[in-house]
């Protein structure tokens, strides 16, 4: 008989506020060690918690698109240990009251839908950040007190596959709920799971690994992990409940600590924070700023025939996603294509966001309806990149200023035809007797007389129609 | 030597506004005093900069303000920026603090002058200030008996008049307690009335600052000179009542109770006589009073320890020796670092304290003890909300015995709790209590009564506290004399 | 009473280094302290509501955070390395 594998992951995320929560400090501790770190930060003698609401609503934004219950009363917990990244040696977080509780994710494991199933999401704060030499560890309390949110699923996944679907998933809603960068490389996102093996209905002993540096690193860690279990309990012997970090290097598990008897965190309600009672107006209102999640825009994409490739190169791309959302009412495919193609060149060959440059909305939505409408083609498209993105002009402006204005006149095109036709009857009476190449070399004349200038399917269009009433 | 500071402060701002004296006359008869006095009530003092603010008020316009220009004494918990804050501890016996607390903006605004900060209790955890790093202050009343405590030195310096004001902290008592032991008015506010901002917490949940006077009038100015709100301590509240405002009306209606377990044998027959002293004048004066029975208030200080002791631990879980204060010189190992510092930075009082609050807390005991100790609090605060329902106030003595002698206490643990066994109630509830001198006891021992009220009704603790300090006639100035 | 084991168990929750001979009055001063507060166990009667504050404020769901200072934070650490705290090695990370 097979063991089976039961898994449960918690992950951390940062929350992209603008201030720490309990302290005015700007929450973002990239900038120069502890200058972003106030009293509070600091924790000094006789500083009290304030509280930062914006968190609030960002965690109900979390809450919604996890289907999780919104507490609507709730308060917080001391949760103490001494850590020298601990600050005040006790952290503020939710024990009892979590802002969310049973919810779930649903995953796509090979076209069969799977609920993974969310015990409880709460709120805490970050501690410092810390590096470490072998003679000392140095602390920067610019993250101390960054907002988090914890997510812990119940132990429902059964395979690696599960954990990292669950996850990709996970980082997709909160990214698209906009509370969170969801970097794991940057540490914005943290994810710890619990592995287990058996072969009976009852649960094996459960090893924790901890801060995996990437999803796929959660993949290899539970596979690695879950082997290294069988294999001990295939030579007889017992397992014991410990905690484990996956190594980058020799892609394994290493031992960090066996757990003690249950950790001693003596829990209590945080008396320096009143009940927070969260309002049905404040609830919904943080619930209407959402935009719209990934899987209502990838049915708008389906609809519109954007191929399946690119549908995910757009939803792994949220600027691009929420670019296009102001769009849907013209050609996506077009549209689209324009924004991972040539326009997120032009962007990334110059380090620009699509705000910085002289792209309108406006001049978007006339670019993509002259594609649509074949007034431009895309060769004149790429000789009018540059001059779209760099300057103010509308795109009349530039194409006229650019003198490729002529060539779209339904008039043009049937002269050009025509007098192709008259000067070629050789060719024409090929083509009646079946030689076929005979339209190709009329093509060839037809967009050599347009100097490029032309439409070539819709002169292709044009030459059949005329070749064949002839 | 000058005794403007014996004057009351309409008295001292009238001189001032007349320009007959300046605040740098009563900077200077503050710190003859301070120099004259052996009582170790201070742990630092700053005489350079209390000159120097003087000096500044000098260049202007005597305000309508009679805080202006008075020298003031602040316990050493509270912040105040620039200058050391102690706690009464090795812990932090260099520690310099870069902030001023919520209350001492107010105390700046209202151009007060800050003379020093005053002797306590390590951590405020205590009742009789002994567990100070430096020593215990000494009664003005008597050199060799306690000041009480937590907040000893504060109530010792108003008393023997080296300044008419200062603040202190109240986390079960420690700002009424002293203040009966050394014959003062001491407030404890209700909870939220003053920012806990920049007060070094001891028990969160319960810690409140305090207002200590010489008389009850000035105590309700200082009062209104520093409650207001503060969003930096999300339980204070807004506040906009003058507190004198119902000083001198006439007792109507009024309903006093007094809890039989106040009354009970465990309090001082000559404490006791001086409190039914006080029933007969408000009885004599039309003002009823019952002796009544409230259900946990004889529980009190089972709780009390419970949730003090256990917030403490968490609270004082921050000095570790990294960020601030003691250091442990090149310990082992980061455990060694915290083990070291804490057990030489700490002494024992607050060690006992915190390892029982970590023991209270610790895996099943947060439910077995602490839960159950936050479910019975509430339910006490109701009862008392209930008795507020009939009765205006509610009296008693503030301690169970005057100030005794100092040293008594020492070897045992629970002598420092039972000595507010009658004053904890209010900081469970969150109601405003004060403590006033209504005589002296045969050893010329202070006698104090406590004046608990509903909560945000100091106006009308103050209101009988003033009709009783009229009758009673208690004379602070005889101590005065010792000097 | 608590034996001696379970008071270095607290003494090591609180992170508290306590000696063989201080051990002995621990664990005495600790006896008076908890035979006190056990006593809470014979309260009964009483309702399960908890009132962990005594505060009557009711959070404000609009609240923006007040300015603290974050001049000097460093004024007071004892081991500095440039502009980060530092601190003895930690494990278990």
């Amino acid at each position: 008989m097979e063991y089976r594998k039961t898994i449960g992951i918690e992950v951390h995320c940062e929350l992209k506020t603008k201030e720490k929560i309990f302290s005015p400090s700007l929450s973002n501790y990239g900038s120069i060690a502890n200058t972003n770190a106030n009293i509070i930060d600091m924790a000094y003698p006789g500083v009290l918690p304030q509280f930062n609401s914006e968190v609030l609503s960002f965690a109900i934004k979390a809450c919604h698109v996890l289907n999780l219950n919104i507490t609507k009363k709730m308060h917080f917990d001391r949760k103490n240990y001494f850590y020298a990244d601990n600050p005040k040696n006790f952290q503020i977080t939710q024990n009892e009251t979590p802002i969310g509780t049973n919810g779930y994710v649903e995953i796509d494991i090979n076209g069969k839908k799977k609920k993974i199933e969310i015990l409880e999401m709460h709120i805490e704060e970050d501690t410092c950040k810390s590096v470490h030499s072998d003679k000392y560890s140095l602390l920067d309390y610019n993250r101390a007190g960054v907002p988090l949110i914890e997510i812990v699923t119940k132990p429902c996944m059964e395979s690696a596959l599960e954990a990292v679907k669950y996850l990709e998933k996970l980082r997709e809603l909160l990214l698209y709920a906009g509370v969170s960068d969801c970097k794991i490389e940057e540490g914005s996102m943290r994810c710890d799971t619990n592995v287990s093996i058996s072969k009976t209905n009852e649960l094996g002993t459960k090893i924790e690994v901890k801060n995996i540096g990437s999803i796929s690193n959660v993949g290899e860690a539970i596979n690695y992990e879950a082997k290294r279990q069988e294999e001990i309990l295939e030579k007889g012997e017992k397992l014991r409940e410990e905690t484990r970090r996956f190594d980058d290097k020799t892609r394994t598990t290493i031992l960090m600590r066996v757990k003690e008897t249950g950790n001693d965190y003596r829990y209590f309600p945080e008396p320096d924070i009143p009940y927070v009672n969260l309002t049905d107006d404040f609830i919904h209102d943080a619930i209407n700023e959402l935009s719209r999640m990934p899987d209502e825009r990838r049915k708008d994409y389906e609809k519109s025939g954007i191929l399946p490739i690119n549908i995910e190169k757009i939803i792994a791309n949220k600027e691009i996603s929420d670019y296009l959302e102001n769009f849907l009412d013209i050609n996506l495919v077009i549209a689209s294509n324009l924004l991972l193609g040539d326009i997120q060149s032009y962007l990334n060959k110059n380090n620009l966001k699509i705000e910085d440059t002289k792209l309108t909305h406006q001049k978007f939505r006339d670019l993509v309806n002259k594609l649509d409408k074949k007034e431009i083609n895309n060769k004149i498209f790429k000789d009018i990149l540059i001059d779209i993105m760099e300057t103010s002009k509308d795109i009349d402006d530039i194409i006229c200023d650019k003198g490729l204005n002529v060539s779209f006149d339904d008039n043009l095109l049937n002269s050009i035809i025509d007098n192709v036709l008259s000067n070629n009857e050789k060719i024409i009476s090929d083509y009646k007797n079946g030689n076929t190449r005979s339209a190709k070399a009329l093509m060839g004349l037809i967009m050599k007389e347009g100097k490029g200038k032309i439409d070539p399917s819709a002169a292709n269009e044009k030459l059949m129609e005329k070749l064949n009433s002839l | 030597m000058s005794k403007y500071l014996d004057l009351s402060l309409k008295e001292i701002h009238e001189l001032l506004k007349k320009g007959e004296i300046t605040p740098t006359i009563l900077v200077n008869e503050c710190f003859e005093k301070i120099e004259n006095s052996n009582l170790n009530a201070f742990i630092n003092t700053y005489k350079d900069y209390a000159l120097l603010e003087a000096k500044k008020l000098e260049e202007m316009n005597v305000p309508d303000d009679i805080l202006f220009g008075i020298p003031i004494a602040i316990k050493d918990n509270i912040m105040v920026k620039d200058m050391k804050c102690t706690c009464a501890s090795r812990m932090l016996d260099n520690f310099v603090s870069i902030y001023d607390a919520g209350c001492i903006d107010y105390i700046k605004d209202h151009h007060m002058i800050i003379v020093g900060k005053t002797n306590m209790d390590e951590f405020a955890m205590g009742s009789t200030s002994e567990t100070s790093y430096y020593g215990a202050p000494h009664n003005p009343w008597n050199y060799n008996k306690t000041t009480g405590g937590s907040s000893g030195g504060s109530a010792a310096v108003v008393s023997i008049g080296i300044v008419p004001l200062a603040l202190g902290s109240d986390t079960g008592g420690s700002v009424r307690q002293p203040s009966s032991f050394c014959g003062i008015v001491g407030m404890k506010p209700t909870y939220g009335r003053i920012s806990r901002h920049g007060l070094v917490a001891y028990g969160s949940s319960l810690d409140q600052v305090g207002v200590m006077s010489r008389n009850v009038y000035e105590n309700a100015i200082l009062l209104n000179a520093i409650s207001h709100l503060d969003k930096r301590d999300l339980t204070s509240f807004d506040t906009d009542i003058d507190f004198t405002r119902e000083i001198d009306k006439p007792l109507e209606n009024f309903k006093v109770a007094i809890p039989s377990f106040f009354i009970s044998d465990i309090i001082d027959p000559e404490v006791k006589e001086k409190i039914m002293n006080i029933k007969k004048i408000l009885e004599d004066n039309k003002i009823q009073v019952d002796i009544v029975d409230i259900k946990y208030i004889d529980k009190t200080a089972i709780l009390y320890q419970i949730i003090a002791m256990g917030e403490a631990s968490s609270n004082l879980a921050r000095f570790d020796g990294i960020k601030y204060g003691y250091s442990y010189p090149n310990p082992a190992s980061l455990d060694d670092l915290y083990k070291k510092t804490r057990r030489y930075g700490f002494g024992e009082e607050v060690k006992r304290r915190i390892m029982v609050g970590s023991y209270l807390l610790s895996g099943e005991n947060a439910k077995i003890y602490y839960n159950k100790a936050l479910e019975i609090r509430d339910d006490l605060k109701k009862n008392f909300l209930d008795a507020f329902k009939k009765y205006d106030l509610i009296i008693g003595p503030t301690a169970a015995r005057c100030a005794y002698d100092l040293g008594m206490n020492q070897n045992d643990p629970l002598k420092g709790f039972m000595d507010d066994i009658l004053v904890m109630h209010a900081n469970m509830g969150g109601f405003p209590s004060l403590s006033m001198p209504i005589g002296l006891n045969r050893e010329n021992l202070p006698i104090g009564l406590q004046i608990i009220g509903n909560l945000y009704k100091e106006d009308t603790i103050y209101q009988l506290a003033s009709f009783i300090e009229k009758k009673v006639k208690f004379d602070s100035k005889k101590v005065r004399n010792g000097i | 009473m608590l034996t001696k084991e379970e008071v270095m168990h607290v003494a090591d929750l609180a992170r508290i280094e306590i000696t063989e001979e201080e051990l002995q009055k621990y664990q005495k001063d600790l006896k008076i302290l908890l035979d006190e507060v056990d006593k809470i166990k014979d309260i009964d009667d009483f309702d399960d509501e908890k009132m962990f504050s005594p505060t009557d404020n009711t959070f404000d769901l609009e609240r923006k955070n007040i300015s603290v200072t974050n001049e000097n934070v460093l004024l007071n650490v004892p081991k500095k390395m440039g502009n980060f705290v530092e601190a003895p090695v930690m494990i278990n990370e």
